[in-house]
């Protein structure tokens, strides 16, 4: 599913006379195949996320390739990657990021908009997904109406309505408290066992990284040797 | 994503700033209308001019004046006439010539003064000549009279009691009040001979009498003769055309049969009016039409439209810089959501024309509630211009002048140029939209 190869990146600090750089990942390779559950771990400036980033196109790599579903989106322009994200990929991350100004309804149907589906496929679409993340009472509600745990689940709406085979997790069970964290795990792994929805989740917690099929250790931008618990 | 889709999001984002968005379209329709109105001034002024000219003289018609051969110019005669009945598209040429002298004409005791004209009357009549009453003259003795001549026959016409004191017109009383058809009248010419004034009484009968003309202030009170009456008082003047002033004796040629001092060309109709015209100017003749003239006055009053919209388009830019300013605003409020947007798939191309459709948005209703502004100002600057105008100037407007008129053309125009520069106007904050960061957009940093 996911395949990346001798991964780089820096970021550039400070204007054109003091530009310095700032190496973040060095030469990261790893393989994710479709229907695993696999966690990136590390601690805070480790460079997870910024892999997690990459992965997802919103920034591009220094050095290095992505392949996606034996595509290599690291060549992808911005519009084909915006494509390649709406059509195969989930994204839910740790400050929800629904749109305040929309109802947990109209957060979910959002994607479906953006795909061009038409209106009673939209409608179908997006109550079958509020109920199978069991909002449907909440379906009027705006985000700042609703829990923390609620609005993770109108996120894990948003991310798996277009059925997408890769979900992209960025400390998905950061904001929740223990029980509703927990609550989210179960419900990510009937998701990979009845739909085999790859996922790939970045976080520093011990209890979510164990829940995947193997996890992934990042320090100072590298892989940890033997890390891979496959 | 679909347009309506798009539309249902602007709607949504137009409802979130309601006051900013209103502010906005009123900027643009006050500019829109602003437009609408100050070039409608121009084509008022050229509807009115334009107007005034084909009132005043018949489309079809081309004046002949002469013709050109070596830097000379030759009064037509009948091998013209007949050319000119040859050209295609013409459907008549009237030729007229007129006695240079004015006769006195007298039916019982009543005196009138007219011009007189010999004519062709079977040309006129396919020139859509028209009689208000009577018939065409059938012999040399009959004529017929202009629809004014009445008003000008006059008993005791040298008493200066006849005019009304107030109004300077005849008194009715001495004005002639019997039907003229069937009237026989005395048509009294003069020669000078040696100092001495002779006189010749003809004696004509009115057959008819012309329909009116069209314009109000057009007056008709000439007399309409036979070519040999014509004739007649040439012969006994001695002069052309019975002109006064000029020794017989000096002059080589009296007999004027066979030139005319007025030919008209009527061509078929107006589109033949210009391929008459190029022809006639082709072959040498001294023409005049009112198309030609039309187009000259076309011409000014375009290059004259063209500046009032150029003038009006500033308006429009001005509401530009408010629409580009309630654009920015919106891209950056909205950054956020941009962000989670483009984050989960938006193409920036959709993002783009989301911001350009509610610019254009914006543009479209200013474009349309200016239109509708414009067109109530018109209408009131119409109604009320003339009587403000009367009463501060205490002049009176000429009848039909129209100030502001607004055709299809310039509301297709002037919402055109809205467009065009609302769209313009929104296309940077639409490119800043694409070109938000996702990351710093979802951490709020923008």
């Amino acid at each position: 599913m996911i395949k990346v190869k001798q991964l780089s990146h820096h970021f550039e600090l400070g204007k054109k006379e003091n530009k310095t750089t700032l190496p973040v990942l060095k030469d990261i390779s790893l393989q994710v195949e479709a229907g695993e559950i696999v966690s990136i771990v590390g601690k805070s400036g480790s460079g997870k996320s910024t892999l997690l980033n990459l992965i997802s196109g919103f920034i591009k790599p220094t050095e290095g390739d992505i392949w996606i579903k034996d595509q290599k989106v690291t060549d992808f322009s911005e519009a084909k990657f915006a494509d390649f994200r709406l059509n195969q990929m989930g994204f839910i991350f740790q400050s929800f990021q629904l749109i305040p100004s929309m109802t947990a309804y109209q957060n979910i149907e959002l994607p479906l908009i953006l795909k061009g589906e038409s209106e009673i496929d939209r409608k179908q679409k997006t109550i079958a997904m509020l109920e199978k993340v069991g909002l449907e009472e909440f379906k009027d509600h705006y985000p700042s109406e609703l829990s923390g745990g609620q609005q993770q689940r109108v996120s894990i709406g948003r991310a798996l309505v277009l059925e997408p085979p890769l979900i992209l997790a960025d400390e998905p069970t950061g904001s929740l408290d223990s029980e509703t964290e927990a609550d989210l795990l179960t419900f990510i792994q009937k998701l990979n066992k009845e739909l085999g929805v790859t996922f790939l989740i970045i976080t520093h917690d011990e209890e979510v990284a164990h829940i995947g099929h193997r996890s992934i250790t990042i320090s100072d931008g590298q892989l940890i040797e033997g890390s891979d618990s496959l | 994503m679909k347009i309506k889709d798009q539309f249902r999001f602007i709607r949504q984002n137009i409802k979130k700033n309601r006051v900013r968005t209103s502010m906005t379209i009123l900027a643009t329709a006050m500019g829109c209308a602003f437009l609408i109105v100050l070039a409608s001034v121009g084509y008022g002024l050229q509807e009115t001019v334009v107007k005034d000219t084909l009132e005043e003289q018949v489309v079809t018609k081309i004046d002949v004046y002469g013709h050109e051969s070596e830097g000379n110019y030759r009064p037509l005669s009948m091998e013209d006439v007949e050319y000119l009945e040859s050209v295609e598209g013409v459907k008549a040429v009237t030729r007229r010539n007129q006695l240079r002298q004015i006769p006195t004409y007298s039916i019982d005791e009543y005196d009138a003064e007219a011009m007189a004209y010999s004519t062709h009357f079977p040309s006129e009549v396919e020139s859509g000549l028209e009689l208000s009453g009577g018939r065409l003259p059938e012999n040399i003795n009959e004529v017929v009279v202009g629809y004014h001549f009445v008003k000008h026959l006059v008993k005791d016409m040298d008493n200066a009691d006849i005019y009304d004191e107030e109004s300077g017109e005849i008194k009715s009383e001495y004005l002639y009040q019997d039907d003229l058809i069937g009237k026989t009248m005395d048509m009294k010419v003069r020669k000078d001979v040696e100092g001495e004034e002779i006189y010749e009484t003809m004696s004509l009968t009115i057959v008819g009498v012309l329909e009116k003309p069209t314009r109000e202030w057009m007056q008709d009170s000439n007399v309409y003769i036979s070519q040999e009456i014509y004739a007649k008082v040439e012969e006994f003047t001695g002069t052309p055309g019975g002109e006064l002033g000029i020794d017989p004796e000096n002059i080589n040629e009296v007999d004027t049969s066979n030139t005319f001092d007025d030919v008209k060309v009527y061509a078929t109709n107006l589109e033949a009016v210009q391929g008459v015209s190029d022809e006639l100017e082709e072959k040498n003749y001294a023409i005049y039409s009112v198309v030609s003239e039309m187009k000259q006055i076309n011409m000014l009053f375009t290059i004259a439209k063209a500046g009032l919209i150029l003038v009006g388009t500033i308006a429009i830019i001005i509401a530009s810089i408010g629409i580009y300013n309630t654009m920015t605003m919106a891209v950056t409020e909205r950054a956020p959501d941009i962000g989670i947007m483009k984050a989960i798939g938006a193409n920036p191309k959709t993002i783009k024309q989301i911001f350009l459709l509610e610019s254009s948005y914006i543009g479209i209703i200013g474009a349309i509630v200016g239109t509708i502004v414009a067109y109530l100002i018109s209408l009131l600057v119409n109604l009320g211009l003339p009587i403000i105008i009367e009463m501060a100037f205490q002049d009176e407007l000429p009848e039909g002048l129209q100030f502001s008129a607004i055709p299809l053309t310039l509301v297709l125009i002037a919402v055109g140029i809205c467009l065009f520069v609302t769209i313009l106007s929104g296309m940077r904050p639409a490119k800043r939209a694409t070109q938000i960061d996702v990351l710093k957009a979802m951490r709020r940093e923008i």
